[in-house]
């Protein structure tokens, strides 16, 4: 009964320090990943560059939605990026966060337009509804549902991480 | 009556500062500050939104306000934000099966600490 009683000590607290390191060391993911699905939320928003309201049924069915605005520099840094991403053929569309048009219509025509449409978002009414905390973020949509969600500036390496993987095993674009 | 007028243009500066959430009754302005105090600002590391004036927080704080007015629960509303900002948008967890064992633990502790002191002492 004594060294059941010793055994048990001693088995108690190791195992709680495994369990702790399971826990704390099983963490994979890629900061500011996140995979959860949800429905694109419902809107209705002007378009930045046409004075026309779009909807979620004018965006197509598998694309990304890219959060910026001319403010935001990291957005700049990005950029180039998204450029390639669409000459590569993968639809964007471009959620101008809080910004003014005249700025992020100068912004477009200095630097070039990677987005197949423009959603301005001037009271972050949408960016809210879909959880965004800042700018640049970037959601993957398939058939208007989100699949992925990254925050924060998207270059190759993040791309290949984060979003190919899932682009590749749901076969799109 | 000059103190007067000095001391009245630093009172209306006070008053229009910040924004103003507009609700019907008193219990509902209640609610709004409670869950102001239970949710955190998603852009800080640690801090309610009650606590902060970033952009987002300004935001969520206004949907907040307005889906009291339109009659949502405080449930419905806390949903609302951890579905978009995550479970940890919550300062106290909610009481759930995947959060059983962070609620029971210590009292499981307890128990069986007691249980081994007295199995100890009759030995």
């Amino acid at each position: 009964m004594k060294i059941l009683l010793k055994l048990i000590i001693l088995i108690l607290p190791a195992s709680f320090i495994w369990m702790f390191f399971l826990l704390l060391t099983e963490d994979d993911s890629i900061i500011g990943a996140d995979y959860r699905n949800f429905a694109l939320p419902e809107f209705n928003l002007e378009q930045l560059d046409e004075s026309i309201f779009i909807d979620s049924s004018d965006l197509g069915d598998d694309y990304i939605i890219n959060v910026w605005a001319s403010w935001c520099i990291t957005c700049r840094v990005e950029h180039p990026y998204l450029m390639s991403l669409n000459n590569k053929g993968v639809p964007i569309i471009g959620l101008n966060y809080k910004d003014e048009k005249n700025d992020a219509l100068e912004w477009l025509s200095k630097f070039g337009n990677p987005y197949e449409r423009i959603i301005h978002d001037y009271k972050g009414t949408l960016a809210l509804d879909l959880g965004v905390t800042g700018a640049p973020e970037t959601f993957l949509v398939q058939n208007g549902k989100i699949i992925a969600h990254y925050q924060g500036e998207i270059n190759e390496s993040i791309w290949n991480e984060v979003f190919s993987p899932i682009i590749e095993e749901k076969e799109l674009f | 009556m000059r103190y007067i007028n000095i001391f009245l243009i630093f009172f209306s500066l006070l008053v229009s500062s910040g924004t103003v959430y507009e609700f019907s009754n008193d219990e509902d302005e209640k609610r709004f500050n409670k869950l102001l105090n239970d949710i955190r600002c998603p852009k800080c590391t640690s801090g309610s939104l009650s606590s902060s004036n970033a952009p987002i927080s300004e935001d969520l704080k206004q949907k907040i306000a307005e889906m009291i007015n339109s009659n949502k629960t405080d449930n419905e509303i806390k949903e609302y934000v951890t579905k978009r900002f995550g479970k940890d948008s919550l300062y106290e967890p909610e009481f759930s099966r995947e959060t059983y064992i962070l609620w029971f633990s210590p009292f499981l502790v307890l128990i069986l600490g007691l249980f081994f002191f007295l199995l100890r002492r009759k030995i």
